[in-house]
């Protein structure tokens, strides 16, 4: 595996196959957390830590547990209760070490056991057959995706709520419309690699 | 014999699952976070954690 393959997965995750805008996955936290830019960099952050960790732990249990026993088929079940207990573990760790950290990301560590993107990531990496590194590199682009478009999003809601709106455009209608654009214009970085 | 082994590893899932959950809920919310409130606009998910709270926040029925 080249460096330039990682380079092109990572691309390929944040910008080209937006795990947000190309598949509609993890909708929820980008609807309901992108009307304030705090909240989406807390989000953001939270998703890309809690993602990363539990991508790499599924693919250490899948390898090393559930393969060699011939038991893939627990691949769903596993991963749901593996996710499950990384978040918890993580609120756990947040709270007796890090006070600051947990105001700004404690509210919404519960929302990512829920978001599945998580899930997502951590079987698109077995599907694709990627080794440990491309794991590691998969599972910080797709997040990194997703709270890049958290982020645009957010500030543009933000300019939004201060325009004025035809009343049946207003909340979640303008916020389609508006992601509908984003996904229509980052479509162009389909040729990009 | 393949099925024990998978009983196994979904029991002992379950079991630190449940352990993490025991031990997260003692733990103690560290100093000015025990009234951290939802800052979302409600995405419409019933089961989620926070739509009780951000409904009771706003005054609205949480169904």
């Amino acid at each position: 595996m080249s460096l330039s393959s990682l380079f092109t997965l990572l691309i390929s995750g944040i910008l080209i196959n937006n795990v947000v805008l190309t598949k509609f996955l993890g909708m929820c936290p980008f609807m309901g957390v992108s009307t304030k830019l705090s909240s989406a960099v807390g989000m953001g952050v939270a998703v890309i830590f809690v993602i990363f960790g539990s991508s790499v732990l599924a693919w250490l249990l899948y390898y090393y547990v559930l393969d060699p026993l011939d038991i893939e088929y627990m691949e769903l079940i596993t991963f749901i209760l593996l996710i499950a207990a990384f978040v918890q573990f993580v609120e756990m760790f947040i709270k007796k070490n890090s006070p600051a950290l947990y105001k700004s990301l404690g509210i919404f560590l519960p929302l990512i056991t829920t978001n599945c993107v998580v899930l997502f990531v951590a079987q698109d990496n077995i599907t694709q057959g990627y080794n440990l590194i491309e794991t590691i590199v998969n599972s910080i682009a797709v997040p990194a995706g997703f709270m890049l478009m958290l982020v645009i999003f957010a500030t543009i809601r933000e300019r939004l709520s201060g325009c004025d709106i035809p009343e049946a455009f207003k909340g979640n209608p303008i916020a389609f419309i508006v992601a509908g654009i984003m996904a229509v214009a980052f479509s162009a970085f389909a040729g990009l690699v | 014999m393949h099925f024990i082994y998978a009983i196994l590893i979904a029991g002992a899932l379950g079991a630190v699952n449940i352990l993490l959950l025991r031990m997260n809920n003692a733990t103690p919310v560290p100093e000015g976070c025990e009234d951290l409130t939802p800052d979302c606009s409600a995405c419409g998910i019933r089961d989620c954690a926070l739509r009780e709270q951000y409904m009771s926040q706003k005054g609205e029925r949480t169904e």
